[in-house]
């Protein structure tokens, strides 16, 4: 099974996909995707209800959340009121040992995405601030990577044993699925995706 | 191009627009935005810019001429853009587009529409929606 782990929609600020207009293109482009997981921009969409959407395209529809910390972009996967409580998802600068423990406690996962990338990026900041504990799994494949990005983010992962998974990235329809990430079980919701992140039965997939 | 040769899926042919130093004096003075930062690199850079960009309203221009060569006659109802990396004047750029919508009874299409830097980084991107006769 093959999910895109990283699009964002209209109701990310700089995205310019309606969700339905990705289900069209995905199938009459046949890009190999069963599904998409939604990681809007320091917010989780609590409104959006994408079942019907689900049914008519046969995709599976996830949401989550991209939030911001001192140390780049995270996504976090499987959020919930609980974790909502734990910290700010609007705020630019969340501490990340801060997001990793809150999404650990509330039974989310929660890993850098575009590690590679300068200032919003992980390993930017290694440069000049510590490494951060409790990572275990980052994006390694990232449909807006600049050459060589992934392939730093691709050592890094083997090097530090984390698993790592891929995302488009997209923000307009076109480039939902330039990186995916693909299972070895079948997938129906949230709590499914959680699992098998958590199992690391899975690859980064590019088709970029 | 009328509406009824248009599908979902269509991509537009790409353009490489030229956006070297002498295009881009002309675009700027010609639209009363004459700034030293899109003709100067040495100006940009102690701007903190990694040289001369390319004017936002020029990249705008660059595109529509994109979707007008593609469908000349055709109406841009809207163009929504965003600019993600400068786009350095002097490099080769390459500007695309492809339908994503289709509706039938305001005869318009809606594109992606981007443009990437030589080395494949996205500088702009964004949607515009288009009228067919």
């Amino acid at each position: 099974m093959i999910l895109d782990l990283h699009t964002h929609s209209i109701r990310s600020d700089d995205g310019r996909a309606k969700v339905e207009n990705y289900c069209q293109w995905i199938r009459k482009k046949e890009i190999p995707l069963d599904g998409f997981v939604l990681t809007e921009h320091r917010q989780f969409d609590d409104d959006s209800d994408y079942r019907g959407l689900e049914d008519r395209y046969q995709l599976l529809i996830l949401k989550a959340s991209e939030v911001e910390t001192d140390y780049g972009h995270v996504l976090v996967f499987g959020v919930n009121d609980d974790l909502r409580q734990e910290f700010d998802f609007a705020r630019i600068d969340n501490p990340i040992g801060e997001v990793l423990e809150a999404a650990k406690r509330c039974g989310a996962v929660a890993a850098p995405c575009h590690p590679g990338r300068p200032n919003v990026g992980l390993f930017a900041h290694y440069e000049r601030k510590p490494e951060v504990e409790g990572i275990e799994l980052i994006e390694v494949f990232n449909g807006g990577s600049r050459p060589g990005e992934d392939d730093w983010s691709v050592r890094e992962a083997d090097a530090r044993g984390w698993a790592g998974f891929g995302g488009s990235d997209s923000h307009i329809v076109s480039r939902i699925g330039f990186c995916a990430t693909e299972f070895d079980d079948d997938i129906r919701d949230m709590d499914g995706l959680l699992t098998a992140l958590r199992s690391k039965r899975f690859v980064p997939r590019t088709f970029r | 191009m009328r509406f009824e040769d248009v599908e979902l899926g269509d991509e537009l042919p790409e353009r490489h627009p030229d956006v070297s130093l002498e295009r881009v004096r002309t675009f700027v003075r010609a639209g009363h935005h004459d700034f030293p930062r899109f003709t100067d690199h040495e100006v940009a850079k102690r701007e903190g810019l990694p040289g001369a960009v390319v004017p936002g309203i020029m990249s705008q221009a660059l595109l529509s001429a994109m979707i007008h060569d593609w469908a000349p006659g055709s109406r841009i109802r809207s163009l929504d853009t965003v600019f993600r990396t400068p786009m350095i004047v002097g490099t080769k750029p390459t500007c695309r587009a492809a339908v994503t919508d289709v509706d039938d009874d305001a005869r318009t299409v809606e594109l992606d529409i981007t443009m990437t830097t030589e080395d494949g980084v996205t500088s702009v991107l964004g949607t515009a929606v288009v009228e067919l006769d």
